[in-house]
């Protein structure tokens, strides 16, 4: 089975060889589209239908937390733990980029490759290194979680870590004062956060390439950062599954107790999932707030863990390209689609109901919807349907098979 | 228990005695207001223990049925019957109609849940019902919102303002005693029907061994209506009791005792009801000792996270909490 | 003096107030293929979950290729050398047959993290290596070709049991320990299932240890048996001696089930 298999699209009497170049070719399509979404969105689609379509930086926000769904992913999807408390590692990352890429300790002036000007307090890293190590950060963080958490089982899992997802931001609230120390300026949060930029010397040899993002017109370039990350998150995703590690993931979420029989380390592989998925995690958190150059506790609760779960879940759980769909769907939704749906259903009904408040309604609803009716989510991987449902095993073998042979 | 556990819990009963010695009737109320919150985490800590036991199920949506008490009792009991300016025996004979009204709301509440969203999962993989309380949890909570607006509803104060009596400078008023005045009957009636009536027994039976319960005869769907219903009662019991204390209620207020109550069930041990009582009670003063007690207390900052460091500790070294029974198979 | 590859020293396990195992000294010889019988809940897989690590004993010992191997985490166990089927299917059923094969050599293969994801040269040519050889083990134990990239699950019971037993030989065992391995096989399958254990024990180089209640398997392909009976062993050596032994009588309830 190819590594880079795209789920197949059904065209009925299409044969096998024909049905893989359409999908190359569609999936190469949908490729150039993202890549030059911002000259779209600028150019032609602004005055036909801004009303749905989001802008850069709406489009930048739906693919970071694309990533966070995927990151997820390799926890609740491949390794089956069920993490609520994910938003711990958006948090660390986002904090690692306002220690490292702002005046937050202005005792001591460190510029390396930043964007902030010369002479300017604080740590100030080049924003491309500060999300590398929120990333590692991140994982470390979620290495330390693991310990006392993935001993345990299904539910009491769940519940521990999402006593984490509780602590953690709780901390960053009272972390204005630590033995005397603000760390993390309390409730206040962090501002004056550096932009991503390619820096003076790159933006005067090559002047397209710009030296702050954040002073560009629009977040076009955060956008195509973004879209990087989704790609290498995508590509990690599917290279690791098809691996030694991921069917290790596989077999520990199907029967840990068998698994631990045939030679795998339960423990370690566990934390390698959460590590990993904590990795992604913090790149995107950190990634966000180097565009909104400031971050505050408040933007760190049950609510975002619920919300990326119900990513992996809408996407498919383990289903790298559902999840993937499914996140840029619901965070689409979330960020975009209720509020212009909630406009339009005012403005045709003439009312004053404020829909996107009622989001996390609407999530709970598709919650439950989903697991009652279509637990495997939108596009399911075959895997995961043959796991949830009796009927189409012989199709799904089929169509492996064909695949094997192709 | 460990010399860890021990030497932890020496080193708290000295704090104890060092703010008892420091500031005794400030320890005295604190240690008064640990009970009557106490009481509170204590009926919704129940509801969580009587589901679990009989489904193994986290019912995450527990809380927020316990939000609902808060609200339907001021719906019934304010708007209404407008207590807020009553007094004397008709305020009491009014309050206990918002009582019952709230009790039976929430315990038709939770059983309509178990109906809807669990009933058809309960031979699906663990992680499938657990997600679904979770969307049950939000759907619930802003379900509230939807009729009651995402901000504080509050009333006038309910009860009599003047203390029954004080300590130091500090008053301890109806308010607080009402909560004491429900919640034991209400315990006392528990145990009464979990141990003495036909669907008590019916449903300590399906929690110890479905199969054989359903051979004996049980209906095993109305045995877990059952529990379902007497959890969301007393969770309606709860809801009551905090909305005529504090006098207001917010549709998010299920979520932070929901998980307190969480915890208090954990730390008695998850399955056992004279457990979840204890486990209220010991979270309400872990609570209020944490933000009342002067003598280098974390302070009301760091009580949340107090709580769920506990939670942590208990589940990894302590899972089948303080009253339960160890049943590992591994050593 | 026999050189035995496995050997427990009063080995004991309680759950609560019950003695699934009670102080049981048992020994397996180096290249040879056992048989521990003995009527339900004697404390069978009990024993076998105590070897392969996923119970920790009450007390007592337990020496592998003479090394203490009680307190070992599970996998540590199995990349010692010992491999296990289940009494009931436990195979990986959304995988294919192919891949829980694969999954039964994780620990002898070596790739982590950095390597899958950068696709090293190392890398690709383990797994190559390791798909040939499960497609190998797969042969070796009856699959066919086409079950391959079939779901575990789909397989008919007959190529489940079979998978099972290529999974745990996949893990490259010196201890290969069968949890009622024939249950559900016609007298063909069982026959052939016999022939299956005398070859793979020549030509793996494997110590074979069955939990069987089919006396035809017990007699025809053991060559020593011990018999538990409510955790104790009752008696022990050669399968004409044990099946005429009274007190394995009186166990099994009568003589019907000996005949």
């Amino acid at each position: 089975m190819s590594a880079w298999r795209l789920p197949a699209v059904r065209l009925p009497g299409v044969p096998e060889s024909s049905r893989r170049r359409v999908n190359l070719t569609l999936g190469a399509a949908v490729v150039v589209v993202l890549v030059l979404y911002p000259w779209f969105y600028s150019m032609w689609l602004q005055n036909t239908l801004t009303q749905w379509l989001p802008d850069t930086s709406t489009a930048f926000t739906i693919l970071a937390f694309t990533v966070m769904g995927l990151g997820l992913n390799f926890v609740v999807g491949y390794a089956g733990l069920l993490d609520l408390g994910y938003v711990a590692f958006f948090a660390a990352g986002s904090y690692v980029a306002g220690w490292l890429a702002s005046e937050q300790f202005p005792q001591v002036s460190f510029i390396l490759g930043g964007t902030a000007p010369h002479g300017t307090p604080g740590i100030h890293l080049s924003p491309w290194l500060v999300i590398l190590c929120a990333a590692i950060f991140s994982a470390v963080l979620g290495v330390l979680i693991g310990i006392p958490t993935l001993r345990l089982r299904g539910d009491y899992l769940a519940i521990v870590t999402l006593g984490f997802g509780e602590i953690i931001p709780q901390f960053v609230n009272n972390g204005d004062n630590i033995a005397g120390h603000n760390v993390t300026n309390g409730s206040f949060g962090l501002n004056g956060i550096d932009g991503l930029g390619f820096g003076n010397s790159v933006h005067s040899a090559l002047g397209f390439l710009p030296a702050n993002f954040l002073n560009e017109a629009d977040s076009r370039w955060y956008y195509w950062t973004a879209l990087l990350l989704v790609a290498i998150t995508i590509a990690a995703s599917i290279l690791l599954r098809d691996s030694r590690l991921g069917r290790a993931w596989i077999a520990i979420r199907e029967d840990e107790d068998a698994a631990g029989a045939m030679g795998v380390p339960l423990m370690r592989t566990k934390t390698l999932s959460y590590l990993i998925g904590a990795f992604f995690g913090g790149a995107a958190g950190c990634l966000i707030t180097l565009q909104a150059s400031s971050t505050s506790p408040t933007a760190f609760s049950l609510q975002v863990s619920i919300f990326v779960l119900c990513m992996v879940i809408l996407g498919g759980m383990g289903n790298v390209w559902g999840v993937t769909l499914g996140g840029i769907l619901l965070a689409y939704v979330n960020y975009k689609g209720l509020y212009a749906a909630g406009n339009t259903f005012n403005s045709t009904f003439g009312t004053n109901v404020q829909i996107p408040e009622y989001s996390y309604l609407i999530y709970g609803i598709a919650i439950v919807l989903f697991m009652l009716v279509r637990p495997e989510g939108l596009i399911p991987s075959a895997r995961r349907r043959a796991e949830l449902h009796e009927e189409e095993e012989e199709e799904i073998a089929t169509e492996i098979a064909e695949g094997a042979a192709a | 228990m460990s010399i860890l556990g021990i030497g932890l819990l020496a080193l708290v009963a000295f704090w104890l005695v060092e703010n008892a010695v420091k500031n005794f009737n400030q320890f005295l109320l604190v240690t008064l207001n640990g009970i009557t919150n106490g009481s509170i985490y204590a009926l919704v800590a129940i509801g969580y223990t009587l589901v679990y036991g009989i489904l193994e199920l986290i019912n995450f949506a527990h809380g927020d049925v316990f939000s609902w008490g808060a609200m339907v009792t001021y719906t019934i009991g304010v708007s209404w019957l407008g207590v807020a300016s009553k007094s004397g025996v008709g305020l009491f004979a009014l309050l206990l109609v918002a009582l019952l009204g709230a009790a039976a709301f929430c315990a038709t509440l939770n059983m309509a849940v178990e109906r809807v969203a669990y009933r058809r999962l309960r031979n699906a993989p663990r992680l499938a019902p657990l997600i679904t309380a979770i969307g049950m949890s939000f759907v619930l909570s802003n379900a509230i919102a939807v009729f009651y607006g995402f901000n504080y509803v509050s009333t006038n104060p309910i009860l009599p303002q003047g203390a029954i009596f004080t300590i130091g400078h500090q008053a301890y008023g109806w308010d607080k005693l009402i909560v004491l005045l429900i919640t034991f009957p209400a315990l006392a009636g528990l145990t009464y029907v979990v141990k003495r009536t036909r669907w008590g027994k019916a449903m300590r039976a399906t929690a110890q061994n479905r199969d054989a319960a359903r051979l004996m005869g049980i209906d095993v769907d109305r045995a877990i209506s059952f529990a379902f219903g007497l959890g969301g009662a007393l969770a309606g019991i709860g809801g009551f009791a905090y909305l005529v204390y504090f006098t207001q209620g917010r549709f998010d207020l299920g979520f932070r005792i929901g998980l307190f109550a969480f915890t208090a069930a954990v730390l008695g041990g998850i399955g056992n009801i004279a457990g979840a009582a204890l486990g209220g009670y010991l979270i309400g003063f872990i609570e209020n000792f944490n933000s009342g007690l002067t003598w280098h207390a974390p302070g009301p900052n760091w009580t949340e996270s107090l709580v769920f460091i506990l939670l942590i500790l208990i589940l990894v070294f302590r899972p089948h909490g303080l009253l339960g029974e160890s049943l590992s198979t591994r050593s | 003096m026999t050189d035995n590859l496995v050997e427990t020293r009063s080995l004991r396990k309680e759950f609560g107030g019950l003695v699934a195992v009670d102080d049981v000294d048992f020994a397996v010889a180096r290249g040879s293929i056992a048989s521990l019988i003995g009527p339900n809940g004697a404390g069978k897989t009990t024993l076998f979950n105590m070897i392969t690590g996923a119970y920790q004993p009450t007390a007592g010992e337990i020496v592998f290729d003479g090394r203490d191997v009680v307190g070992l985490p599970q996998h540590k166990i199995t990349e010692l050398g010992i491999g296990r089927t289940f009494q009931n299917i436990r195979l990986f059923g959304t995988m294919t047959s192919l891949e829980n094969v694969l999954v039964g050599m994780h620990s002898r293969l070596t790739s982590g993290v950095f390597r899958s994801v950068f696709r090293s040269p190392r890398q690709r040519r383990e797994e190559a290596q390791a798909r040939e050889r499960a497609r190998e083990l797969l042969a070796y134990c009856g699959l066919r070709r086409r079950v391959e990239q079939q779901f575990a699950r789909n397989l008919s019971y007959g190529d489940q049991r079979r998978l099972e037993v290529a999974r745990a030989l996949a893990t490259d065992p010196k201890l290969l320990l069968l949890d009622e391995p024939t249950a559900g096989m016609n007298p063909q399958e069982t026959r052939a299932f016999i022939d299956f254990v005398r070859k793979a024990r020549e030509e793996l180089e494997l110590t074979v240890l069955l939990i069987e209640h089919d006396m035809k398997v017990i007699t025809q392909v053991s060559e020593h048996v011990t018999v538990l009976d409510y955790g104790q062993k009752i008696a022990e050596g050669e399968p004409s001696d044990v099946t005429s032994d009274e007190r394995v009588r009186a166990a099994y309830l009568g003589t019907k089930a000996l005949v």
